[in-house]
């Protein structure tokens, strides 16, 4: 026997690399891929355009505030930049597009290579490379005000981008791990509820107490700026300001704290890492092990005035859906931002009252807007979570259109109760939308949705890609139906706002309801085109889609 | 005078580019035939297997399945065969009894019906113990069982397998005999792909032979072994013919195909 060749981590890394190169080249082979490459560019530019002008604002700023002797203004950026960090991910998962690193562990790789490939596939997501774009910007911002700080700065930022790199990561991991199951996904479910609620005797607090609320909420600002100083964006502000003065010991004090915060968060995805190293299953089946013998006559659900194939694939989209955390917190994400924006209003008390404060009854249609937005990670892959199971839909007596008609259904569903949840929201944390404009929003969605679907059925058949529900990030996202998208999100949120701005020039809501009722009937016409279209599309397709979707 | 056959195909042909999977294969199947359709890596098996089943548009030909044209009469043919394709087609996130009475459904039972055969395929196929268990933690092998299920639940009178064997333990092969030897018996007819040559042996009346896209080989066992034993001498290594025995249907595999093994030594880093 031949003794076993040593395995170099360099060369494994240099293999991985490669790999990722040819999975590239191998892509641009189609003339799908060549699109998908052409919106890749698109979208690098817009996202390049993002991080290119937020590093610049970002130096601009930092030269500014740092001639001017204000210094301290730095720790506004760096959270700005980690918040931004952390959120984007979440509410732009369509463009993340994370490989899973997991598919290597068949490999003899160490597990120290297996986190360097998991940190590095992390370090290329869009909020990442932008968050870091951003970072640097303030490195050059201090380096024309300060010249001697350079080195200085950059390594402070640097330590700045590993800690948010490793943050993201570990929370993303974390997430995944709590809503791979029923019993902490349930939990999860539970606080966050709570927190909502919780908004219901804030607000009746605040209004109750007025101004006198405010010299308290001014002094809770005030308690609340040294102690963000403990914090990584506070430490790393606080690493760079006692570098100007310069004070040597706390500078370095302060960026030791920032690797120490790194060290710890490092640590927590270790954990994580290290059981996915070892090979755990995330499933459901621990949560169930039920090892009984079932014998139980369960008959599906029926869905009245719908086929019984119809009932049936309905049916298995809400169980799909209700077993795929990851996918459940996206669409839940509008009221996510509801309570984000609502904390940043009861934290910017010293500044203007910002946009829901200021315009309460807009906070539901932009709600409703973004409930959209988050649905279309379903709409615009309709069979993505059916993976191999497409070979069944073409194997049965069932038309696409009937498929189609069912996934559609189910997503009007999602949309339907996002819409009573985000009413509840605002209603909660807000004020209750008024009668106009909760009508003329419902309007606004029978215009959108219709529109939607039409063209995610189109994309979904023309660019479907396999992705698990269960997974959190960690998956090649197709750019061109997010691009896509995209656009036809923009020319809807444009022809609405278009609207709402007539009506409200003109006085009454009641007519942006009017003309959103008649855009929706143009727009359901085009959805039923679309959906008759489905059958002769699907047997076009069917090879592509076979192809793409049971490929591991 | 012959029964018209189950499955016919005239001329069907797939390319991929300028690779020519299937060229011109004209197959004829029998009603009742449990019909073995063999063939080395890559000569077009699970292409062939798709075209029959709707799963892949052929470039060429002619597909009937029960004396109706599949192109035509698609919704028609798929209601009354079963198939468990090379990936399985299975619904990962839902459990064994969820996937059988979705797929019942989906195949035109009532709800009672589908639940009740749900019940009793999933008795059958011994699947029944973890009811809360998902499909995509079941292991290979259940999930054949499962697949082998949702194909038959509606009671198909053509069942179309690629590799159905493959993966699966003794106990469960037993199993999936047991029930396709059933369903032959009582008038099905079944179209099975497979590498493992003994269990098609076993298990086939009728076999055909795929090899570089085209049909080389047809008809029953004991008539391709007349035909090898009629074209060509003995070969190395299959001495049966020379001592006077049957030729195998692995001897009479490899000498249509003209398969030939490579010397070890050729890898004699193995160690």
């Amino acid at each position: 026997m031949t003794e076993p060749t040593p395995v170099s981590r360099n060369s494994q890394l240099a293999a991985v690399t490669g790999l990722r190169w040819r999975l590239f080249v191998n892509g641009l082979r189609t003339t799908r891929g060549q699109l998908e490459f052409f919106s890749r560019i698109l979208v690098s530019f817009a996202f390049g355009s993002l991080a290119l002008g937020g590093a610049f604002g970002m130096a601009l700023l930092s030269y500014l505030f740092l001639s001017s002797g204000k210094p301290q203004m730095l720790a506004v950026f760096l959270w700005m930049i980690f918040v931004f960090w952390q959120i984007f991910p979440l509410m732009a998962t369509a463009f993340s597009s994370a490989p899973d690193s997991s598919d290597l562990l068949r490999f003899p790789l160490s597990y120290s290579s297996y986190f360097m490939v998991r940190l590095a596939y992390g370090a290329l997501d869009p909020g990442s490379a932008i968050g870091s774009f951003w970072s640097l910007g303030i490195v050059v911002g201090v380096t024309f005000a300060k010249p001697s700080l350079f080195l200085w700065a950059l390594l402070v930022m640097l330590a700045f981008i590993v800690f948010n790199l490793l943050l993201m990561q570990m929370i993303f991991s974390w997430v995944e791990r709590w809503l791979a199951q029923r019993r902490t996904r349930e939990i999860m479910g539970v606080l966050f509820v709570l927190i909502m609620l919780s908004f219901q005797l804030i607000v009746p607090l605040t209004g109750h107490y007025g101004k006198r609320a405010q010299p308290g909420l001014r002094k809770f600002v005030d308690v609340m700026v040294p102690i963000q100083g403990i914090f990584p964006p506070g430490l790393a502000a606080d690493a760079i300001v006692q570098g100007i003065y310069p004070q040597v010991l706390p500078a370095l004090s302060s960026l030791a704290l920032l690797c120490a915060f790194s060290l710890m968060i490092a640590y927590g995805l270790h954990l994580r890492l290290l059981a996915q190293y070892r090979g755990e299953n995330l499933s459901e089946v621990a949560a169930a092990s039920t090892l009984s013998k079932d014998r139980q006559l369960r008959p599906g659900w029926r869905l009245p005035g719908f086929t019984t194939p119809v009932a049936a694939v309905f049916e298995k989209e809400i169980r799909y859906l209700l077993r795929s955390g990851p996918m459940l917190f996206t669409l839940i994400m509008p009221m996510v931002m509801l309570v984000l924006f609502r904390f940043g209003a009861m934290n910017s008390a010293r500044r203007s009252m910002p946009f829901f404060n200021h315009s309460p009854d807009l906070a539901f249609p932009v709600a409703a807007a973004y409930a959209i937005l988050m649905l279309t990670n379903l709409v615009y892959n309709n069979f993505g979570g059916d993976a191999a199971g497409v070979q069944f839909f073409y194997a049965s007596p069932v038309s696409f259109r009937d498929i189609v008609l069912a996934k559609n259904l189910t997503h009007g569903g999602i949309l339907a109760l996002e819409a009573v949840l985000a009413w509840i929201a605002v209603t909660l944390i807000y004020r209750r939308p008024g009668l106009e404009i909760t009508v003329a929003t419902v309007a606004g969605l029978l215009f959108a949705a219709p529109v939607n679907f039409a063209v995610g059925n189109l994309l979904s058949m023309y660019s479907p890609r396999r992705v698990d529900y269960s997974k959190f990030g960690r998956q090649r996202a197709s750019q061109l139906p997010a691009l896509i998208s995209m656009a036809v999100q923009f020319a809807l949120v444009g022809i609405g706002v278009s609207v709402f701005w007539l009506a409200n020039y003109l006085g009454n809501f009641w007519i942006a309801t009017l003309l959103l009722l008649l855009l929706a009937g143009i727009s359901f016409t085009f959805y039923s085109m679309i959906l008759n279209r489905v059958d002769a599309l699907a047997l076009e397709k069917r090879d592509t889609m076979v192809a793409d979707l049971c490929k591991a | 005078m012959d029964p018209a056959p189950t499955i016919s195909t005239q001329g069907l042909t797939r390319r991929f580019g300028d690779l020519l999977a299937v060229d011109g294969v004209n197959l004829q199947v029998s009603p009742g035939q449990f019909f073995g359709f063999l063939g080395p890596n890559g000569a077009g098996k699970s292409t062939t297997i798709k075209m029959l089943t709707g799963l892949l548009a052929p470039s060429a030909g002619r597909i009937e399945i029960l004396g109706m044209d599949l192109e035509k009469n698609s919704v028609a043919v798929k209601r009354q065969i079963g198939v468990v394709p090379e990936g399985m087609a299975l619904f990962g996130r839902l459990t064994g009894s969820e996937f059988l009475n979705f797929a019942g459904r989906m195949y035109g039972l009532d709800r009672e019906t589908a639940a009740q055969r749900t019940v009793d395929l999933l008795d059958f196929m011994q699947l029944a113990d973890q009811p809360k268990k998902l499909v995509t933690d079941y292991s290979h092998g259940m999930q054949k069982k499962l697949a082998m299920a949702a194909a038959v639940i509606h009671a198909p009178k053509v069942l179309f397998l690629d590799e159905p064997f493959e993966g699966v333990d003794a106990i469960a092969a037993g199993t999936l005999k047991a029930m396709l030897q059933g369903m032959i018996a009582r008038g099905a007819t079944i179209f099975l792909t497979s590498h493992v040559l003994e269990i098609v042996e076993r298990l086939c009346s009728h076999v055909a032979i795929i090899h570089k896209g085209k049909l080389v080989a047809q008809g029953s066992l004991e008539e391709l072994r007349a035909g090898v034993e009629a074209q060509a001498p003995a070969g190395p290594g299959d001495g049966a013919q020379t001592r006077g025995e049957t030729l195998t249907l692995e001897q009479i595999f490899l000498r249509t195909v003209g398969g030939e093994r490579r010397n070890e030594q050729e890898l004699s880093w193995l160690g």
